[in-house]
């Protein structure tokens, strides 16, 4: 099956990606006209009925959140745009941002519309800066036809500056308010408090490039593609031991498998050709073997029989001879160096992970890790603390399925 | 040094002369002060805390929390990703490499966490610029200065 494109553009659009022909070409001025005409509540209840979910990772139902925004009470409200992409073999936003800009910006442009925003932010990370530079082109062409303003919604650029962190978001809000980017405790949310303690909504790029897409079209349009539970498209970036490394737009309900040995995607594996493991979500992602991928397909549902998750669409493909251990021990530092250490299980625990793994006690020591790892994730304030034991905790189900075989 | 100190006090209020005078600015300041400079020393930061009157323990705290602003030798910094994904692909034997040409030259080459370029590994950034499949090369030549991509 090739890959859809919904999400990005089809290889013969011709036009600059910031253009005003560009906005047209891809029906999003018709999404901006037919929003416009819309009330809120409608706005939220097409939203709703289309079944997006959140592609950050959460997988939080779109609509819902939209709502919540919508009925919290409070003068002034803002919609954000996280695109502080920085979660390990994850660059879909990326790509998603390079090749068509305003898709993204135009489901904001409506987010912001729906809830009833004056202002809006992109937080884009330091790194990013080819992204940024094509974000601000985006938003003037959108300042031009008249869509983004100070009658309509301003929207700002905020750069971060290197910190992983940033991208949870309430993080997020206080990086934009000029705090260190450390996370929140919620509740709150940040749909009823979220920047200066007002209704905020924030969303990834590629759930607001959906949204776009969503009123470019309809309701009918929108869910052709995927499952009656996961309506839509999803972006993939694959990389590491594949022949074509990229992002990839399949429907939810995709073979893991085709992902990598279709010759428009993945092309097979290469490095030893032999496929070893897959890690699916990113750096808080799950380990997947080889029967585990053929017998999988994309969505929520068949990967919860592997503890796995979509996550933010991250696949990383290993070969036969990379040592998982050494994979884990990479996984452990970064979160070490990325926890901000505002609270004490994810400071200590994501340092303890690393020391165990450097002593090469991953073995000798499961139910140690096992306590840890629930620790953190029982105490610790946010996703990094929560799921940073993730992938590990994978490792060692694996193992133990390994050693129960063994003794039968 | 008082000299040097009241004139880095008006090339920073010169800086920000266009930016709000809010505490939500913060950020977009340090970022146009580093980028002057590639480092934040603790005279810049107590110019920023004097011309946005925010408190210098603040401004310290935030500039500190940030990896990108984290330039003590104030050399321009290139970071060379070595997370998992570049990692397969060689970028440890790169950032050695680098390091050892940058000992003479005026940069610093860093290791860096994902730089979100994991199709395109080894991915390298020079501050401004990503440069995909970074070979040892490319590498040499934006050290010395030679070329930006």
């Amino acid at each position: 099956m090739p890959e859809i494109r919904r999400l990005l553009p089809t290889l013969d659009i011709a036009s600059a990606p910031t253009s005003l022909e560009r906005l047209r070409e891809r029906g999003f001025e018709r999404a901006l006209q037919r929003s416009a005409a819309m009330t809120s509540q409608a706005i939220v209840a097409e939203v709703q009925a289309s079944g997006i979910k959140g592609r950050g990772g959460a997988a939080f139902p779109t609509g819902a959140k939209w709502a919540a925004v919508l009925a919290a009470s409070g003068e002034v409200r803002y919609a954000v745009m996280n695109a502080d992409e920085s979660e390990l073999g994850t660059f879909k936003d990326r790509a998603l941002l390079e090749q068509d800009p305003l898709g993204a910006m135009v489901g904001l442009v409506i987010a912001a519309r729906a809830v009833g925003a004056k202002r809006a932010y992109c937080y884009v990370r330091g790194e990013y800066r080819e992204v940024e530079a094509q974000m601000g082109a985006a938003i003037q062409t959108l300042r031009q036809a008249g869509w983004v303003g100070a009658d309509t919604v301003d929207i700002e650029i905020r750069r971060g500056a290197g910190a992983y962190i940033a991208g949870e978001e309430t993080a997020l809000l206080n990086s934009i308010e000029g705090k260190r980017a450390e996370p929140r405790v919620k509740p709150p949310f940040p749909t009823t408090q979220g920047l200066w303690r007002s209704p905020t909504l924030i969303q990834n790029v590629e759930t607001l490039a959906n949204v776009a897409l969503l009123f470019a079209h309809d309701v009918d349009w929108f869910r052709t593609y995927g499952t009656p539970d996961t309506p839509g498209t999803k972006l993939i970036g694959l990389s590491g031991h594949i022949e074509h490394p990229g992002v990839y737009e399949v429907p939810f309900g995709y073979p893991l498998m085709q992902l990598i040995t279709e010759t428009e995607m993945g092309h097979g594996v290469s490095g030893s050709g032999h496929l070893g493991a897959v890690l699916l979500g990113g750096a808080a992602g799950t380990f997947l073997a080889p029967d585990e991928i053929r017998d999988s397909v994309l969505d929520y549902g068949s990967l919860a029989k592997y503890g796995a998750s979509i996550g933010s669409g991250a696949f990383m493909v290993f070969d036969d001879t990379v040592d998982l251990t050494w994979v884990l021990t990479k996984l452990a530092r970064f979160f070490a160096d990325e926890s901000c250490g505002q609270c004490v299980p994810c400071r200590v625990g994501t340092r303890r992970i690393l020391e165990f793994l450097q002593r090469g006690e991953l073995e000798r020591r499961p139910e140690d890790l096992r306590d840890l790892a629930q620790a953190m994730k029982d105490a610790s304030i946010c996703g990094l603390g929560q799921t940073a034991p993730v992938a590990l905790l994978s490792i060692l189900d694996r193992l133990e399925r390994r050693t129960n075989e063994t003794r039968r | 040094m008082d000299l040097d100190k009241a004139a880095l006090s008006r090339r920073v209020q010169e800086l920000l002369s266009d930016i709000p005078r809010e505490r939500q600015q913060l950020l977009p300041a340090l970022w146009r002060v580093f980028e002057e400079y590639w480092h934040l020393s603790p005279e810049m930061i107590d110019a920023i805390a004097q011309t946005l009157d925010i408190p210098y323990a603040d401004v310290y705290g935030v500039a500190s929390f940030y990896a990108l602003f984290a330039n003590p030798d104030n050399k321009k910094p290139i970071y060379i990703c070595t997370d998992v994904m570049c990692a397969l692909y060689g970028s440890e034997d790169l950032l050695k490499a680098g390091e050892d040409l940058a000992n003479d030259a005026g940069v610093r080459v860093k290791e860096a966490p994902c730089l979100g370029h994991c199709d395109g590994a080894p991915a390298l950034f020079d501050g401004r610029q990503t440069i995909r499949h970074a070979s040892p090369k490319v590498l040499a030549q934006i050290i010395r200065g030679e070329t930006d991509a």
